[in-house]
């Protein structure tokens, strides 16, 4: 059979006949994924949703300061930085990006795109987990400066000190995100409902359990992250019918009992908790790794989708 | 029919099967792709997407062996530098532009940023999508985009291509642009294999095929070769004459017709027989003798479609 008739003469196929030199290919294609990662994050829908919580956590600062202009700057930093991120911001903030490290792909059907290059897999799943842990981090950082910036902009006390303690609550956030996001990633090959899954253990392990004060809150991220961030600065809150006393609030709400153990020597060190957070992190990134390697991504042609 | 080329294959597959729980892709399937362009031919849900996400290390075989090139092909990262695969999914990074994608394919295909912007331009022109290299994906024709996945296939400079229905849904001078190219780097001595359900496109690209239905491989080789398989399947000759009635009586009489339909609308006669050449042969003394001026002679076993309507239903 005759192809059909065209107005236009075909074109020359000017294919380069040397194949092009594949020197450093490997780490090429490796930064290669990772920028297109990291373009993807840009692009995606969920920057409304990011947007959103810088925007209610920074706004939440503001209208409790107008509207209770008594609240002490440190007790609005201890609730906002220490409570709300950590076990509402982060979690989610993870959640969204880790759980789309390979979905995302899966949903769109680009996933081929990345299959078929000259990348192991275990390495593609890396780079894209290392491209999701530096947008995480970035907005886990600049959500923390934000927050502190809405609490300290103006304030009577604490300025001074405000800047240094941002950057120790930046440091623990973004710690605490990078756990959660080797955590999610994990999760995200293991089913489907990573979405339902991670909420139910944000809400149920991060939300619930972190809070009591049982050895089971040692198997979440909160309860590290608030150890080194106890250990490492102070939450003092003056009380309100003697200025001159003041309560450990970090203490009494996050369940540490410093009357009876004044080092905390009942829990882990700072280094322990650095320690247990990298680890668990790293164990789980390495076994999603090994999963996404020895796993298929079978693409549905048009016709069965 | 199978076929046992002298040369090393491209594509080798040895007792290969996939399921997918309990559905079966492949079944015990053992073929060998030699060098050049090859058709991939099977109805819909006949293992063709199957067979190229086994080839391009996408799938693992529930059992048999795979290999491409003589390497293995699951988990073997280093032999994508030797594929070019265009996928059958309408898929793509839609908020990049044409030239961005295909840049970007070449960047994960190793390519250093010159060599990939050299390459890119190249492969752009190759597929005729220069002009629209600027615009963003999500606003190409069908055609485009069939292009532009090209591209990114050919954009590292495989040595074995894979093409999944790689024709669906273009328009004829998308398509014939395509067949264009892909004839061209057959000549270009480049291996491809291009898959397909339409059978008169693969027949315009290469005579080479190999047939698949329901996961399995039903005939191999060469279109010609495989028409000999239908030897005892009678062949469809039809005539179209002024006279077709007349002619119709007069061909009946002959003894390696094995049966005459008219047809009215077209004015001429569908003939059977089991021996196409003694009937051809016999066609110019018909003229002669009885001066019946037959218009048009045409065998629709002559198209692949028959043939391949036979195989998969016998």
């Amino acid at each position: 059979m005759k192809p059909p008739a065209v107005a236009e003469s075909p074109r020359a196929l000017d294919v380069a006949p040397d194949r092009p030199p594949f020197g450093s290919s490997r780490l090429v294609s490796l930064w290669t994924a990772y920028a297109l990662t990291l373009r993807q994050h840009l692009h995606g829908k969920r920057w409304m949703v990011i947007a959103g919580m810088c925007v209610l956590c920074a706004g939440l600062v503001v209208v409790v300061r107008a509207t209770a202009p008594d609240v002490p700057a440190i007790m609005l930093e201890f609730v906002f930085a220490f409570l709300f991120i950590p076990q509402a911001i982060l979690p989610l903030l993870a959640l969204i990006y880790a759980s789309g490290i390979v979905r995302d792909e899966q949903e769109e059907q680009t996933m081929t795109y990345l299959l078929i290059r000259p990348i192991p897999k275990w390495a593609l799943y890396s780079v894209k987990l290392l491209a999701t842990l530096t947008t995480t981090v970035t907005l886990a950082v600049l959500l923390t400066f934000l927050t502190y910036a809405a609490v300290y902009v103006g304030a009577e006390t604490g300025t001074k000190d405000a800047p240094f303690r941002a950057l120790q609550a930046a440091s623990i956030h973004a710690l605490a995100v990078v756990a959660y996001c080797c955590l999610f990633g994990l999760i995200s090959l293991l089913t489907k409902r990573a979405l339902v899954v991670g909420i139910l253990y944000a809400a149920l392990f991060e939300g619930l359990i972190a809070n009591l004060p049982f050895s089971i809150r040692l198997a979440t991220v909160v309860y590290y992250a608030r150890l080194i961030a106890y250990r490492s600065m102070t939450f003092l809150v003056p009380l309100p019918n003697n200025p001159s006393r003041t309560n450990d609030l970090a203490a009494e709400i996050w369940q540490f009992d410093p009357k009876t153990d004044p080092g905390l020597l009942s829990h882990p060190q700072t280094r322990t908790c650095l320690i247990v957070l990298l680890a668990a992190s790293a164990a789980c990134a390495v076994i999603a790794a090994i999963l996404f390697s020895i796993r298929e991504f079978h693409l549905k042609t048009p016709e069965k989708a | 029919m199978t076929r046992t080329g002298d040369m090393a294959p491209i594509v080798d597959f040895h007792e290969v099967s996939k399921w997918y729980g309990n559905v079966i892709g492949i079944n015990k399937l053992t073929v060998r792709v030699p060098a050049g362009v090859t058709g991939l031919l099977g109805p819909n849900g006949a293992g063709k997407s199957t067979f190229l996400q086994l080839a391009t290390g996408q799938l693992y075989a529930s059992q048999g062996k795979v290999r491409v090139l003589g390497q293995r092909v699951w988990n073997n990262s280093g032999i994508n530098r030797e594929i070019g695969l265009c996928p059958e999914q309408d898929a793509f990074y839609e908020w990049m532009t044409g030239w961005d994608f295909v840049y970007t394919s070449a960047r994960l295909a190793g390519l250093s940023r010159w060599a990939a912007r050299d390459a890119t331009e190249r492969t752009l022109e190759a597929v005729g999508m220069t002009q629209y290299q600027g615009r963003a994906i999500r606003g190409y024709s069908k055609g485009m985009r069939q292009r532009t996945k090209l591209a990114q296939a050919l954009v590292h400079d495989p040595r074995v291509l894979f093409l999944d229905e790689p024709l669906t849904g273009t328009d004829p001078l998308a398509r014939h642009d395509l067949m264009t190219i892909i004839q061209r780097l057959g000549n270009e001595r480049k291996s491809v294999v291009v898959s397909s359900h339409v059978l008169h496109e693969v027949q315009t690209l290469t005579p080479n095929i190999i047939l698949l239905n329901h996961g399995r491989l039903v005939a191999e080789g060469n279109v010609r070769d495989i028409r000999d398989l239908i030897d005892k399947h009678p062949h469809q000759i039809v005539l179209i004459c002024e006279e077709y009635r007349k002619l119709a009586a007069r061909v009946l009489s002959w003894p390696d017709v094995e049966g005459v339909r008219v047809l009215s609308q077209q004015k001429g006669i569908m003939v059977e027989t089991h021996k196409p050449d003694a009937f051809y042969g016999r066609l110019p003394e018909l003229s002669l003798e009885d001066g019946m001026a037959i218009k048009e002679v045409y065998s629709e076993d002559d198209s692949l479609e028959s043939v391949f309507k036979y195989l998969v239903n016998a």
